[in-house]
């Protein structure tokens, strides 16, 4: 029944032309990131042109190009910032209609009169969701990989590409966790419009407020690919910095640089030890859902808008 | 009933329910507490500086010293994190302030009631903005009064008359602001049969001004293309910086225009100069300063007065009845 259940939901997004404006925006953003990253190297490549020019007119000897010097998949960087941003809104509405158009349009009371299992309705929807963000990343990484060939005027390494593959899984796993808080949020309030601004609320939150109460991190600095926290000499923040795994943005973003080698490097076992509690979060999402769903009043109409 | 009395009473409705909407008043909880936190952040970087001005001030008292320098601290640049949250997170709940403004009446059935009556769309959307304005006003009063205690209680310095006015126009430039949102949300709710993806459209929106235009102005900029600088890297000090961007004026321009065409950055660089952020307003008097920022506070009055046309425009065409539409 899982099947069906996903089956019917993918068909759902497709028609409603949601599943195309999900896959075109995470592939803009993609193009958008890699024409960042082109003009980046071109720009220091044609300042470094005319550096070198005026430091031989000074008599003094030219430093290597910094280009040189940036790792290969720096290009992505925009990307560690796009995908909390701009994916995991996606995810959000993705994962509110999932579960709202049923409540709204008072069929989710016909579909739990047949024999159906809420647990097997969820996972459906679920399973669902995560496939069309999977989907949606897949064009990604095609598009990031043409754009690295484009860039590099080399095709990217095994090595490269597999951790692209890890930046892309953990891309989906982030994603899929703000799907699962809109599903959530639907399984937790009565009025539709407010499913929605709870879990657009929770993202603000995750987003923007938690890495200022325990990184000191100015919302604008949110928008930087790398960021560094304020020192823990303050007693605040040495306190709050022992709670940094709960900032999942940070997380996000601080395992992402190292997948991508964007960042001085780490142990593999560390790197693995940041994306905890991202599966954490996850998993104690589903479970919720899971309890929630169970308990959930499908007679009660839910169009209220 | 008079033209000014149903307006007034629109106004009143729109306040009464916005009021009672709880998830409003979460969002402004948390405004006022990211205001409390982003000014203990900013206050604590400033703590030794203004412990070492301290132990001067009493060292020169002790010694007759009569002529004091100014403490190091500029007050209200405490409130940059504040800024930026009303310019993110405000802008937020402005869009959810005009999405839930129009849901509610389609919800309700109420619009179609209303325009049985006596009131002209003209007057519904006069009634909508000055309700939503007295929302917004008192939203960004509850934050103000919040950032000025605690820029007494944690920053040690109480706002004097001077500083309350640049604060009371950076408060009102943000009134501008939100209600530009709040009408870009009316908008794109009104024209969507299906309300949540009026509010998709105006998130989308949002999302560009607000997060990425500005990302990508500053992205392009060619000293961050490199961690540290670029023209560090290169060994170029302030005069070879200077040169080499002769030859990127184009790029500059077009770098320069993205920002230009965010309305969150004209906020922004408003706000910042009213609460004494950048370092070249320092010792500029108010008219200068307002001289300086013309250009922002125009962008800031073009963009709610165009917006207050679209939601006039948008509710006029808005259908009385949704077809049975979710």
């Amino acid at each position: 029944m899982i099947g069906v259940v996903a089956a019917q939901q993918v068909t759902v997004l497709r028609r409603q032309r949601t599943a195309a404006v999900v896959v075109s925006v995470l592939v803009g953003i993609t193009v958008l990131a890699g024409v960042i990253g082109w003009s980046s190297a071109a720009t220091i490549t044609r300042v470094y042109d005319q550096a070198v020019l005026l430091l031989a007119s000074q008599g003094r000897p030219a430093p290597p190009n910094p280009l040189g010097l940036k790792p290969p998949l720096s290009l992505l960087s925009n990307m560690t910032v796009y995908v909390p941003m701009v994916g995991a809104l996606l995810a959000i509405v993705v994962g509110h209609l999932s579960l709202s158009d049923e409540q709204s349009s008072g069929s989710a009371r016909l579909l739990h009169s047949r024999p159906l299992t809420r647990r097997a309705y969820l996972l459906g929807k679920l399973v669902a969701v995560s496939g069309l963000l999977a989907v949606a990343l897949v064009a990604s990484l095609v598009v990031a990989v043409v754009s690295l060939v484009v860039v590099n005027a080399t095709f990217p390494s095994p090595s490269q590409l597999l951790r692209l593959v890890g930046f892309y899984g953990l891309s989906l796993l982030y994603l899929v966790i703000f799907a699962l808080v809109a599903m959530v949020a639907v399984l937790l309030t009565r009025r539709r419009s407010m499913a929605l601004l709870s879990a657009l609320g929770a993202w603000l939150v995750v987003t923007f407020v938690v890495p200022q109460f325990i990184s000191g991190l100015r919302p604008t600095a949110s928008l930087n690919p790398l960021s560094v926290p304020v020192g823990t000499s303050q007693t605040f923040f040495d306190i709050t910095s022992r709670v940094r795994f709960l900032s999942l943005s940070e997380v996000f973003k601080n395992a992402s640089a190292q997948i991508l080698a964007t960042a001085p490097g780490e142990p593999l076992i560390v790197t693995l030890g940041r994306v905890v509690p991202l599966a954490v979060a996850a998993l104690a999402l589903v479970a919720a859902a899971l309890v929630l769903v169970r308990r959930h009043d499908y007679s009660r109409s839910a169009a209220d808008e | 009933m008079s033209r000014s009395t149903r307006v007034r009473t629109l106004a009143h409705h729109e306040l009464r329910a916005a009021t009672r909407s709880r998830l409003l008043v979460v969002l402004a909880a948390i405004l006022v507490l990211v205001t409390v936190v982003s000014v203990y952040v900013g206050a604590v970087d400033y703590r030794s500086q203004i412990a070492d001005y301290t132990a001067y001030l009493q060292a020169a008292a002790a010694s007759g010293v009569t002529q004091l320098p100014p403490p190091p601290l500029r007050l209200l640049s405490l409130l940059r994190g504040a800024m930026e949250y009303l310019e993110i997170i405000g802008a937020v709940i402005g869009v959810a302030l005009g999405y839930l403004s129009v849901t509610r009446e389609r919800a309700g059935r109420t619009l179609a009631l209303l325009r049985t009556r006596p009131v002209s769309v003209g007057e519904l959307a006069a009634g909508n903005l000055l309700g939503a304005s007295a929302v917004l006003g008192i939203l960004l009063a509850t934050t103000a009064v919040a950032a000025v205690l605690c820029l007494g209680v944690i920053g040690h310095g109480w706002v004097d008359t001077g500083q309350g006015v640049q604060l009371l126009l950076a408060y009102v430039a943000a009134l501008l602001y939100l209600l530009t949102f709040y009408c870009l949300g009316v908008i794109a709710t009104a024209r969507s049969r299906v309300a949540a993806n009026g509010l998709l459209v105006a998130l989308a929106v949002w999302l560009g001004v607000v997060l990425v235009l500005p990302q990508i102005g500053d992205t392009l900029d060619a000293d961050n293309q490199v961690p540290g600088g670029l023209f560090a890297a290169l060994g170029l000090n302030l005069s070879g910086e200077t040169a080499v961007l002769t030859h990127f004026a184009l790029y500059e321009n077009i770098r320069t225009g993205l920002e230009e065409i965010s309305l969150a950055k004209h906020f922004e660089r408003f706000a910042f100069a009213m609460t004494d952020i950048p370092n070249e307003y320092q010792g500029v008097s108010l008219g200068q300063l307002l001289a300086a920022k013309r250009n922002d506070i125009i962008w800031l009055l073009v963009g709610v007065v165009a917006l207050g046309a679209g939601t006039l425009r948008a509710l006029r065409r808005q259908p009385v009845t949704t077809g049975g539409q979710p």
